[in-house]
């Protein structure tokens, strides 16, 4: 009994994992990337440099924005930090009686300004922030749908974890064995050392993952007590509802003090937001939420103050267990609150889950090929594993290295420039795709992996051709983000070199070798 | 749950996959659900924080049920258990919501 319900725990393994497998090792890619975003949006914006003092950048953003944008309904100012040296400001502008909310163009209601609160012109680019959206809202598809279908591959994911650790008998034994250059043995070794590496991480962010959206995925608790969700974020989140304006110009107070103040309350944290609502009027507020680097939770602590005066009108109270918990969950999955050496570590363990699920998935094809019927003619559902297995493991990062290419090559004054950098990337993926169906899939694995490694090659040189700040430049003036987005450049290149040559030289046991030699490659 | 070698054995192995898989996906969808609901009802705590609280535990509970109704040899208790957990979690849900109290 207990041996077969290992054996159903291993069969539940190998389909749940294959199921959304693909889909899986998109979000480990862009997800593990996302760890980085801000240091990707600062290398994909090269002409943004110098940093500013967060607080008389802020102040400089509100002169900016009441002198563009006096009426709006409201004000969202992102102070300069360590991470970003820009200023980004976008406002809410005053509804037009009678008209319904036109969809507006980014850049129409948004400016990225400089510590002085001037604009600054940079290349049109979602930069990093691209690469976190897509981890859970994919692309070209209603945010909701891709959602949904995200959060069914993150179940699967728990289900494939939870099973892979029963059906996991010398779960400590095997931590240590990693035979090379064995076939089917290999893969099996690699796919559970890079599992039983990170298990708690990957535990940790796929449940933590699913808590992002669970009021979305598991709606019914709080639905049994309450009318609607929209009743209960109101209740537990009372975002101060718009009022409206009174009508009375009244100017605000210098939003400096009131950051001071702010930060020290906190404990010296930093200032990650400030909100200013109904602008100019005798009933502003004024919201300030501290950094996101300071604390583990998702939410951070904020303070309200009436705008003309300056008067603490409301402060975060403090949640009970279960809101705090949730914060501290999302905290966890999202990493903000990561320093350098924790957040390489996250990074890292990214890269481990995306090891594992691309090694889950050729394992798949690895185990099945040597009991096909008939090895060189394999059915329909086997070639497809196989294609797309290729199109995900080598497409996607090529796409990724296309997206980094295509913000140096697109011209800086293109049309839809942003939404071109992301095409690039699509077509590139699809591209590899259309590859691995067509070629034989041993030339295919081989070709596509040395495509991504020399698109990942080529990345350090275009820029150092486009762009004035490199590896180079970077070693003599300091400038480390350029030095590290190099190396890891390179770094990405030389695996997927290696992968290749290893593809290449593989031993191919099925596609040339006899039966009877697979039977005993089996039995061995 | 091994691969028969004659083509109706295969079928019959394929209608069975996809029983536990409606069994499990959609019956451990719908009962997770009913016991968030009957959680965030009884849970001591305010309401806010007894939805969030069952909110929280829910994908542990479904992985659960998904793993059971894998691991269950016979199909026939996999369902006998299922409809049973539907009936009477329903029944508390309707209970606790009739005795009032939030919402």
């Amino acid at each position: 009994m207990k041996e077969s319900f290992r054996q159903s725990m291993a069969w539940l393994h190998t389909w749940t994992g294959l199921m959304f497998g693909w889909l899986l090792f998109a979000m480990f890619v862009t997800g593990t990337a996302a760890y980085f975003q801000q240091e990707i949006s600062r290398w994909m914006r090269p002409e943004l440099a110098a940093t500013a003092d967060p607080v008389s950048a802020t102040q400089a953003a509100m002169t900016y924005l009441r002198t563009r944008e006096p009426d709006a309904e409201s004000w969202f100012i992102t102070p300069p930090s360590a991470r970003n040296p820009v200023t980004e400001v976008f406002w809410q502008p005053k509804k037009e009686e009678g008209q319904p909310p036109t969809r507006r163009k980014r850049g129409e209601t948004s400016a990225t300004l400089d510590g002085h609160g001037h604009p600054v012109t940079v290349r049109e680019t979602r930069g990093g922030y691209f690469l976190y959206r897509f981890h859970f809202d994919l692309h070209y598809m209603p945010v909701m749908w891709a959602r949904y279908l995200v959060g069914a591959a993150a179940m699967f994911m728990l289900v494939a974890i939870v099973s892979g650790i029963i059906t996991h008998k010398k779960i400590f034994a095997d931590f240590f064995m990693l035979r090379f250059g064995k076939g089917q043995r290999s893969w099996l070794d690699a796919h559970n050392v890079t599992a039983v590496f990170a298990l708690p991480f990957y535990l940790m962010i796929t449940y933590t993952g699913l808590v992002t959206l669970a009021t979305q995925y598991m709606p019914w608790g709080v639905m049994a007590n309450y009318a609607s969700t929209d009743t209960f974020f109101e209740e537990v989140f009372p975002g101060r509802a718009d009022v409206p304006r009174s009508g009375v110009a009244a100017p605000l107070v210098p939003v400096s003090s009131l950051m001071v103040m702010a930060s020290r309350s906190w404990g010296g944290a930093g200032i990650g937001f400030v909100k200013v609502a109904n602008p100019g009027d005798s009933t502003a507020t004024i919201t300030i939420t501290r950094a996101a680097d300071t604390a583990i939770a998702a939410r951070g602590e904020s303070m309200v103050f009436a705008g003309p005066t300056g008067t603490l009108l409301d402060r975060h109270v403090p949640e009970g267990g279960a809101l705090a918990t949730q914060s501290v969950m999302v905290g966890l999955h999202a990493g903000r609150y990561a320093g350098w050496g924790l957040r390489w570590l996250y990074f890292l363990s990214g890269i481990g889950g995306t090891i594992m699920v691309g090694g889950g998935l050729v394992l798949w094809t690895v185990k099945r090929r040597a009991k096909l019927p008939d090895p060189a003619h394999p059915h329909f559902g086997f070639r497809l594993v196989e294609r797309l297995n290729i199109a995900a493991i080598a497409g996607l990062p090529a796409g990724l290295a296309a997206y980094f290419l295509a913000n140096r090559l697109l011209p800086i004054a293109m049309d839809n420039r942003a939404e071109w950098e992301i095409n690039s990337l699509f077509l590139i993926w699809a591209g590899v795709l259309l590859w691995a169906c067509v070629r034989p899939q041993r030339r295919a694995w081989v070709e596509s992996l040395s495509f991504a490694a020399a698109l990942f090659a080529t990345v350090p040189i275009v820029n150092a051709l486009t762009v004035s700040r490199n590896m180079l430049t970077g070693l003599v003036t300091g400038d480390w983000l350029f030095v590290a987005f190099d190396m890891a450049m390179v770094t990405v290149a030389s695996a997927l070199a290696w992968s290749a040559h290893k593809a290449a030289r593989a031993k191919p046991n099925a596609t040339r070798g006899t039966r009877q030699k697979n039977k005993e490659l089996t039995t061995a | 749950m091994a691969v028969h070698p004659n083509k109706a054995g295969v079928r019959r192995h394929r209608l069975h996959v996809l029983a536990r898989a409606i069994a499990a996906i959609i019956g451990g969808y719908v009962v997770t659900g009913l016991v968030v609901a009957c959680l965030a009802r009884l849970l001591p705590m305010r309401a806010a924080e007894a939805s969030i609280a069952a909110t929280l535990a829910s994908f542990a509970i479904y992985a659960g049920i998904v793993v059971t109704v894998f691991s269950t040899r016979s199909m026939l208790r996999v369902w006998i258990g299922l409809g049973g957990a539907l009936l009477s979690l329903s029944a508390i849900l309707y209970l606790a919501i009739l005795a009032g109290g939030r919402l």
